[in-house]
């Protein structure tokens, strides 16, 4: 790449636009902050910077260029709707200088509700996934029961996870546990389906190959049958992973006393919206962050596919 | 009493489809001598691969016998390397891994540091040298063969049971992995040969590779003759296909291959 592709680029434009804009006099009866999302702009500018030194694949250079022209666009409008021209309610909306004031301030705190909310879903998802998976494996392959299987798996998994949450309260002793099985159980069923319906879906013709290599039984399931289905597997895991969030933050607005859940509910109680905004945005990331990671595992494990 | 490394005896099989069973092989009887490459040939639908599937383990006659050394064969073993038409190695385990894990399977002797030496070693004998850490779907089809045959061999098995292993495979190719094939059961006569049998339905491929070869004809499967091939070893195809003799026998071949066609066209039984 010139240095020309490297470096002129429309990103950073909008990043001088930013910082012009907040020249411009606040009109906000509230505080905005301006000094924190000029920070802000300038920390994620010169990192955007130091990578596109490093960068090498021109895609991965304009994909990362284009996100961070568009952060830079939402922190330009917002900050003109709120802190410059005040068109929004100021106690609904605060500046984005003031979010990232009291993302910074809140930080521990945040970082403890982070800790506490993925330490749940981790262990509830874990263990569903250490249960559902050999299961799935050996139902879907001995006896091949799978079909009978299957729609008992249809049945339970079409529950909603979210309204075995009173009974759950009834059930188990803290809420810390019911949040875990209730994930457990979003996470159980599409696991254990996506398992059998790999095993079902084995090539017969992969199968024959393990049978003439004399594979003995355990060899079968785990060296033949669970690398077969592995994608099959993965399916089931996102979809357990992206509802163990959902039904997380659900369950910690209804009673938690930690987590994420828990923070945003909180605050709003209070009409504290800032902390509210702050909450989502974390939320956001964190989900995102763990998403990527999932997905990176999952491309390693099934490098093998083209 | 017998010499044969393989004795097969009235094998019958039955198919069960759609509730009905019919006949996919009636009463087919030969031996395959220790140390020969026979060629099983014949149309498609002739039964010829169900057959290499009772050789392999993988469907019990419903009549008859296979006898292997004199025993009684009963499901599979690892006395036989099996190559496949598809899918003979695992696709989530790289080349060298591939092998790794036959060797695992059949050579409990070998210890786990030798497997990789011994895998690099077949990979070079089918000239894969360098693509062991490559996964199947990273090769092209020729190669994955490749690899199957280098672990077949890496085997070490005293049968190999090849089920239409170049039928997948572009002419060109399948022109060099039939002289490879050759030349590795060849060998240089150090070396004991490997008991073959070779399903195909390509008639150039068994008179090129085996020993002897058995033609089959279908509904059932009977076997129509067992013909002995007249050329010397080792053989080399450019000398073998400009003589008179090879012609000679190809038409005989094809002409055993294609007389159940032709006697039910006299009949009027069949339309093509």
């Amino acid at each position: 790449m010139t240095v020309k592709k490297r470096y002129l680029r429309v990103t950073h434009l909008l990043f001088i636009v930013l910082l012009l804009i907040q020249l411009l006099p606040d009109r906000s009866t509230k505080e905005v902050f301006t000094s924190s999302l000029v920070t802000f702009a300038v920390g994620l500018e010169v990192i955007v910077l130091a990578i596109s030194a490093f960068i090498k694949k021109e895609e991965g250079l304009a994909l990362l260029l284009d996100i961070t022209g568009f952060v830079f666009v939402i922190l330009a409008v917002w900050s003109l709707a709120t802190a410059k021209y005040n068109v929004l309610n100021d106690m609904l909306f605060p500046a984005p200088g003031k979010v990232i004031h009291q993302f910074v301030e809140d930080k521990d705190k945040i970082w403890v509700n982070i800790v506490s909310s993925l330490g749940t879903t981790l262990k509830g998802f874990l263990l569903a996934v250490a249960v559902a998976v050999p299961l799935g494996l050996f139902i879907g392959w001995s006896a091949r029961i799978g079909g009978a299987a299957t729609y008992i798996t249809k049945f339970f998994s079409s529950i909603p996870p979210i309204v075995y949450i009173p009974y759950g309260i009834a059930l188990l002793p803290t809420f810390k546990s019911v949040s875990v099985f209730v994930i457990f159980l979003a996470t159980f069923w599409p696991v254990f389906a996506g398992t059998m319906s790999g095993v079902l879906g084995v090539d017969k013709k992969i199968i024959d190959s393990a049978k003439v290599l004399n594979v003995s039984k355990p060899e079968m399931l785990f060296s033949v049958i669970l690398p077969a289905s592995l994608q099959q597997i993965f399916l089931g895991c996102n979809q357990g992973l992206s509802v163990s969030f959902i039904l997380l933050t659900s369950a910690e607005m209804i009673g938690a006393r930690d987590g994420m859940g828990y923070y945003v509910k909180y605050y709003s109680d209070f009409g504290d919206y800032t902390r509210t905004i702050t909450g989502l945005l974390v939320i956001g990331f964190v989900v995102i962050g763990v998403t990527f990671l999932f997905n990176k595992l999952q491309n390693r494990l099934l490098r093998w596919k083209r | 009493m017998t010499t044969n490394k393989i004795e097969i005896k009235d094998l019958t099989v039955n198919y069960i489809e759609n509730k009905r069973s019919f006949n996919a092989l009636h009463d087919v009887s030969f031996g395959v001598g220790r140390g020969e490459f026979v060629s099983v040939i014949g149309a498609s639908g002739c039964g010829k691969s169900t057959l290499l599937s009772v050789l392999e383990g993988l469907y019990t006659p419903a009549g008859g016998s296979v006898q292997i050394d004199g025993k009684e064969l009963h499901g599979t073993g690892t006395e036989r390397g099996v190559v496949f038409q598809h899918y003979s190695l695992f696709p989530w385990m790289t080349t060298r891994k591939n092998i790794e894990f036959g060797i695992k399977q059949s050579r409990h002797d070998v210890k786990r540091s030798e497997r990789a030496k011994i895998a690099d070693e077949f990979l070079s004998k089918v000239g894969l040298t360098g693509f062991g850490s490559k996964y199947p779907s990273q090769l092209s089809g020729g190669m994955q063969q490749r690899a199957a045959i280098a672990r077949a061999l890496a085997m070490n098995t005293e049968i190999l049971l090849m089920d239409e292993p170049f039928s997948a495979i572009d002419a060109k190719n399948r022109v060099i992995l039939q002289e490879l094939l050759l030349k590795l059961w060849e060998g240089d006569g150090s070396e004991d040969r490997k008991t073959v049998v070779f399903v195909t339905h390509d008639i150039d491929e068994a008179i090129l590779l085996s020993d002897k070869i058995v033609v089959l004809t279908a509904h059932p499967g009977t076997v129509n003759e067992v013909v002995n091939v007249p050329f010397e070893r080792p053989r080399r195809r450019e000398d073998l296909v400009k003589t008179d003799e090879y012609g000679k026998f190809r038409n005989r071949l094809l002409s055993l291959l294609y007389s159940d066609i032709a006697e039910r066209i006299g009949g009027d039984e069949v339309v093509l």
